[in-house]
């Protein structure tokens, strides 16, 4: 693996993106195919797939009516026992390799605290097992009723505690089956569109439900009723001091004398209203250029955190007092047409929670 | 120093061994072969000894698979191949009828082209699908699997009969269509094969298509059918005469090209539906059946 690993740093010139790195497994692998079928040619119907076509082809022979009984004994191939063997390790091997990417995907595209162990082990020996089984099985009908039973009788079920873990489990299943059935190209292009497909979305974040709640949303209530000078409306402080060790109460109270000396002196508005969360692939210039347009649109702003991950865009957030007169639309369209092609995604979310403080003193 | 790893010691160890081993496919391939040669060589042999067999028992009989369980006309190329294709679908394939296989089959247009197909001939280069109304599609023959382009062509015979045998007269240079229902109350109680030219005559003027008319009586003759109904036709290639066979009477008829009944006999037994006939220069006489009680197949005799 540590030679792997080295051919792998070579190819991608040292990155740590998953996307170079996993097209560098796939074409030393491609590669390593490649030489073995170069040199040992009789081993391509294992690649191309023409047990599958023996599968499902019509029949090509047609049976004798006149003396069909005798010659169906001749019709029978005959496979040796080495054959089997280095038909089946080689399909083994294979599965082997095609999964291993799809293992480290799935442990790349999880966050670590969701990543189940058991899933990842499942993802490379299922398929094996898959892949043994159809071995067996191949065109018999009564195995394959057989083999029936016996899961039904398994009973091998399990609760996924996620939707993408079934997926993943499936292509296992997939990869497994095209293997079995020696058809290793079907087995390595699914394999291929799959992991590249999974790291795409992961990526570019594909399917994020932009009305989701935000921030604003999740802890105005909350933290309006814990600031509520009202006592008999406010969250008590028996309740805090059930929830809160000291340790914790000074780390809040630590926070919020941080929050608060950002927001300003209490007889003023806050300095800032809205939180501006930018995505760019180019960090450096997209914030000369957002800055700019914060200088005109913005009475203060500040930038307040950089966030990086390896594989994915990095993501700016700007504490920002948007002007009264400037509009939401009109402040992130500007932005938008001054970062131009540098940044990939720009939201603005406003607070309001200095004009709910003015209402309810009304 | 350099070091081999597991995963490379593995590698190379398979190489070679793979190298000695033979393939699944392989080993059916050769299994195949060998049979279908087998095959070849048991016919050479009957028909070496051609006259120690009656012309009612089958030199061969091949079993059809399921997707050619409507086979309907059968065709043989310059070559000696034989061709025949199913009834709704333009799809033809080509059957190795002394061994037993099928050697390539293709489609007729894309989409496939549908219809009553009832007959198949080649003319020249081409190949020509007949239309239970009279229609005609003409094309190329294919390679295995691939799909070739057709030209259609009414050959306005529809209203004077239901076709269902067609096979093309060389010598004449004319189609001839073999009449399953005859709709003309003029020709009604009649044998009908129709003569269609398949170009101009030599004066350059086209010719319209003529009948030949044999009555039910003669074609008949002793047998005990009320009717006749020819579900294919070829020509023999030895003398010259158009032999046809009737499914539903299960008749086999041979006549002169001028309409001369040479002789209308009961086919052999076990023919269920026979659909298409054809006979080859080696003195074969090849009858295909519809799938009825039974599977589809190819049945073989000597001719005469």
């Amino acid at each position: 693996m540590g030679f792997f690993r080295h051919l792998i740093d070579v190819l991608t010139l040292g990155s740590d993106k998953p996307l170079r790195r996993l097209l560098a497994y796939y074409l030393i692998l491609g590669a390593v195919v490649l030489a073995l079928f170069y040199f040992v040619p009789s081993a391509g119907h294992l690649i191309k797939g023409d047990h599958i076509k023996t599968l499902t082809s019509n029949a090509q022979l047609l049976e004798d009516g006149l003396s069909g009984a005798k010659e169906k004994a001749a019709d029978v191939p005959t496979e040796s026992g080495l054959d089997l063997a280095l038909t089946t390790v080689v399909v083994m091997l294979s599965t082997l390799a095609l999964m291993l990417p799809v293992s480290w995907v799935f442990m790349s595209a999880r966050r670590t605290r969701d990543a189940d162990q058991g899933v990842v082990q499942t993802l490379i020996i299922l398929p094996l097992v898959v892949a043994g089984i159809v071995l067996v099985v191949r065109t018999s009908l009564a195995l394959a009723f057989s083999l029936g039973g016996i899961v039904a009788g398994l009973r091998f079920r399990t609760t996924m505690q996620d939707v993408r873990d079934i997926v993943y489990i499936f292509l296992g299943i997939g990869v497994g089956l095209a293997a079995g059935v020696q058809s290793l190209i079907v087995a390595a292009v699914l394999s291929i569109i799959f992991n590249f497909a999974i790291l795409l979305i992961w990526r570019y974040d594909f399917g994020r439900n932009v009305l989701e709640p935000t921030a604003t949303a999740q802890w105005a209530e909350p933290l309006s009723d814990l600031a509520q000078r009202d006592i008999d409306r406010a969250v008590p402080d028996r309740e805090l001091v059930l929830a809160l060790s000291p340790k914790k109460a000074a780390v809040l109270a630590k926070r919020f004398d941080r929050v608060s000396k950002i927001l300003g002196p209490t007889q003023k508005k806050p300095r800032f209203n809205s939180v501006l969360a930018v995505t760019t692939e180019a960090v450096g210039e997209a914030q000369a250029r957002i800055e700019l347009v914060l200088d005109q649109l913005a009475r203060r702003w500040r930038l307040d955190q950089v966030i990086t991950t390896e594989g994915k865009p990095a993501a700016l957030y700007y504490l920002v007092g948007v002007r009264k007169s400037v509009s939401r639309d009109r402040f992130l369209t500007a932005i938008r047409e001054s970062a131009g092609n540098t940044i990939l995604s720009a939201e603005l979310e406003l607070g309001d929670a200095a004009s709910q403080e003015k209402q309810a003193a009304k | 120093m350099i070091r081999f790893p597991l995963w490379g010691m593995l590698l190379a160890a398979l190489g070679p061994l793979s190298a000695c081993a033979k393939s699944d496919a392989a080993s059916k391939a050769v299994a195949d072969s060998t049979l279908l040669s087998a095959r070849e060589a048991r016919l050479k042999l009957l028909l070496s000894n051609i006259d120690t067999i009656g012309p009612d028992q089958p030199i061969a009989l091949w079993k059809l698979p399921d997707r050619l369980k409507e086979i309907s006309g059968l065709a043989l190329t310059a070559d000696g191949r034989l061709l025949t294709h199913g009834d709704e679908h333009g799809t033809v394939f080509e059957i190795d009828y002394r061994r037993g296989e099928v050697v390539k089959s293709f489609t007729v247009g894309s989409p496939r082209v549908r219809g009553d197909f009832e007959a198949i001939t080649i003319v020249r280069d081409s190949v020509l699908l007949l239309a239970s109304d009279g229609v005609l599609y003409s094309f190329k023959e294919g390679a295995d699997k691939s799909v070739v382009p057709f030209v259609k062509r009414d050959t306005g015979l529809g209203k004077q009969c239901e076709f269902e045998g067609m096979t093309f007269d060389s010598l004449t240079n004319m189609l001839l269509l073999a009449c399953k229902h005859v709709r003309d109350k003029a020709l009604k109680g009649n044998l009908v094969i129709f003569r269609l030219p398949m170009g101009p005559d030599r004066d350059g003027k086209e010719v319209p298509p003529s009948p030949l008319v044999i009555p039910f009586e003669q074609a008949i003759g002793s047998n005990d059918w009320t009717d006749l109904r020819p579900s294919d036709i070829t020509i023999d290639p030895v003398t010259g005469n158009y032999v046809l066979v009737a499914s539903i009477e299960k008749a086999l008829l041979a006549i002169t090209p001028t309409g001369e009944v040479v002789f209308s006999r009961p086919l052999p037994k076990d023919h269920d539906q026979a659909e298409g006939i054809a006979i080859t220069r080696d003195h074969l006489l090849i009858i295909s059946d519809e799938a009825k009680t039974g599977p589809a197949r190819i049945t073989l005799y000597r001719w005469p």
